[in-house]
């Protein structure tokens, strides 16, 4: 950043990330919200563990695949908002185009991308790349990741889950 | 076979990958595919981390995606198709909504206005009009708080609450929008309202309008208003909420039914679980109460303890606006909160001395009460004697229904019903059947709407019920 005039404080105007008006995305906006959710999938994989006694790579595929389906059944396929004030502005887009207003490559998304690819990192890893669970894993995080593409924004493929009439 | 050719070229993709690599030992670090497969995603991971961020730019809709919006739109007519029973034109008067009346160029007895009292075209309030007239003109030409408010209005206003025994009240230019003003001024977002689920249109729409929590009770059920009560106060228990107003919204006799609400029973729920009450007595005002003051009079129970009041006074008082009551706070709020005071024209002030006058009618001749009285309890008398209908309402009620014995839904009943007014409007009487808008959500029966009034004669509401009860068997049993 160049600071030509370095006596002259003050005279960039500071850029601050403006707030974030969805209610059904501001939440994603509050620090430890990562930590959160690095700790529910760590704390789902114990509990796994626990309820059926499985070993741990079992555990880590059936975490996968149940981050999988929970995370693309709620980022990439429900679309609109639970609140009725907005009136509607959201009604055509899914909580993963709702997110930081739509711009792509931000602090979050690159978070909520990173996380499904280092899931199939430790689920493979500790399944030895066995076939069936592989190729589930396999499938489960392309798919993730392809929906987070911003390439994918706001495109419907075959007109699936797009809704033109009201 | 398919998992088969997979395995194959997982095999063989495998052994590929760990030809090169199967004795490479790099710093004791045993390189085989795997590792290489991890190398890959971490560094994939790195160039999504890598990523700047951008804000995707707003494109406009190309031609062809309108096109593409403009055919897929199909348009949401404004209004449902119209029914047969939409086009039915209601009967149209040709003299003074009185006792009697004229349709269609032949007198016939009328039981189909709210005239209670029987004022309506009364000499004294035909003067009183006259005189407010030579004096002030018709329109008031302005709303209360812009030059409108007039001398009588304040007189009109003194009246009222002297008569009903509350500290002040406030009035309204149209009776439908006294209800539907009064609710939403105090009642907003997030408060809870339990309502009677047979209240009529113009509270339904200030409970819409006030954009508050409304759960409904079963009509006039005091056992269900309390096992409400005692579910919210379960649910205060359990979440802490923050504090709300909390009305109870009843009415003191049912536009939609006839029946009365128990105010003792009411007054005592509100005090034990602290919810406050709104009463609308639009067909209890000069009705119910040995000096017609209301529903409280007739309870005994001292008016203070109702909140607020509000009425009609196209009903008893042969006028038109509503008033709403009760103490000064309540009555001061609504002076810049009550939407129908502060945005609609005021009262025209002939009006405004039209109820003046009414009010002093009925303190000076308890004998219209009397008569009222009389004429309900001889009427629903022979009213019982007619098979195939039940008589609805409470026994003070001036609002009768007559409910068919065998109904069906309300499209039903309404069918049978309207030909039994047709009929009866041959022989000679003026009736209606009950008729909802296709935005009430009032789930109660169908019934006939007789509203008895004190200057019916006996002889007439005998004559009545007796082509009644003809008519009615008639349709009954060309029904069966």
């Amino acid at each position: 950043m160049m600071d030509a005039s370095r006596g002259v404080g003050g005279i960039y105007v500071k850029v601050v990330p403006p707030p974030d008006v969805n209610k059904n995305t501001s939440w994603f906006q509050y620090p430890g919200v990562w930590t959160t959710y690095i700790l529910i999938i760590f704390i789902s994989w114990l509990l796994i563990l626990s309820v059926f006694g499985c070993d741990a790579g079992t555990a880590w595929t059936v975490v996968n695949l149940a981050h999988f389906a929970v995370t693309y059944r709620f980022f990439h396929w429900k679309k609109g908002t639970p609140f009725a004030e907005d009136q509607g502005d959201y009604a055509k887009l899914t909580w993963w185009e709702q997110m930081d207003n739509g711009r792509q490559n931000t602090r979050n998304r690159k978070f909520l991308i990173v996380v499904p690819v280092v899931l199939y990192l430790i689920a493979s890893h500790t399944t030895d790349y066995r076939n069936p669970v592989l190729i589930l894993n396999t499938i489960a995080v392309f798919w993730l990741v392809i929906a987070k593409f911003p390439n994918m924004h706001k495109v419907r493929i075959f007109g699936i889950n797009s809704d033109y009439d009201t | 076979m398919a998992t088969g050719m997979v395995m194959e070229m997982k095999e063989t993709l495998v052994s590929l990958l760990d030809a090169p690599l199967a004795d490479a030992v790099i710093f004791g670090i045993h390189i085989d595919g795997h590792l290489f497969l991890e190398t890959l995603l971490v560094v994939v991971i790195a160039f999504l981390l890598l990523q700047k961020s951008y804000q995707p730019e707003k494109r406009p809709l190309t031609e062809q995606e309108i096109d593409q919006l403009c055919d897929e739109w199909t348009p949401e007519p404004l209004h449902p198709p119209i029914t047969k029973e939409m086009e039915l034109s209601p009967p149209v008067l040709e003299s003074a909504a009185g006792p009697h009346t004229v349709v269609n160029g032949k007198d016939v007895i009328n039981l189909s206005s709210a005239n209670y009292l029987g004022l309506i075209g009364h000499p004294k309030i035909k003067e009183a009009c006259n005189a407010a007239l030579e004096k002030y003109g018709v329109g008031a030409c302005g709303p209360r708080g812009f030059y409108g408010t007039i001398d009588v209005h304040m007189d009109l206003e003194a009246k009222i609450a002297q008569f009903m025994g509350t500290p002040d009240s406030i009035l309204y230019s149209y009776g439908l929008a006294t209800v539907s003003s009064v609710i939403p001024a105090f009642c907003k977002r997030g408060d809870l309202i339990l309502a009677d689920e047979g209240v009529n249109w113009g509270i339904q729409n200030g409970l819409f309008l006030s954009r508050s929590t409304v759960r409904y009770f079963k009509h006039n059920d005091m056992a269900s208003l309390e096992a409400l009560l005692e579910d919210v106060r379960q649910e205060d228990r359990r979440k802490k909420k923050v504090l709300n107003r909390r009305f109870i919204v009843v009415e003191a006799i049912y536009q939609n039914s006839g029946e009365m609400v128990p105010l003792d029973t009411v007054v005592r729920l509100k005090e034990k679980y602290l919810f406050r009450v709104l009463v609308d007595e639009s067909n209890s005002i000069g009705v119910l109460g040995k000096t017609g003051r209301g529903l409280s009079e007739h309870f005994n129970i001292p008016v203070e303890k109702i909140d607020i009041i509000t009425s009609a006074m196209g009903h008893s008082l042969a006028s038109v606006g509503g008033f709403c009551t009760g103490s000064a706070k309540v009555v001061d709020h609504q002076r810049l909160s009550g939407a129908g005071y502060c945005f609609s024209a005021a009262l025209p002030p002939f009006l405004a001395s039209a109820s003046i006058t009414a009010l002093e009618l009925l303190e000076d001749n308890p004998v219209l009460l009397t008569r009222l009285r009389r004429n309900i309890s001889f009427f629903r008398s022979k009213l019982a004697t007619i098979p195939g209908v039940v008589v609805r309402g409470h026994a003070l009620s001036p609002l009768i229904f007559l409910h068919l014995q065998r109904s069906g839904s309300f499209a039903e009943d309404s069918v049978i019903l309207q030909q039994i007014v047709d009929k009866m409007l041959e022989e000679g009487v003026l009736l209606s059947a009950s008729k909802r808008s296709l935005l009430d959500k009032c789930k109660l029966g169908a019934g006939i709407r007789i509203m008895v009034t004190a200057s019916h004669t006996e002889a007439e509401l005998l004559s009545v019920s007796s082509s009644l009860g003809n008519v009615i068997q008639s349709v009954v049993t060309a029904q069966s």
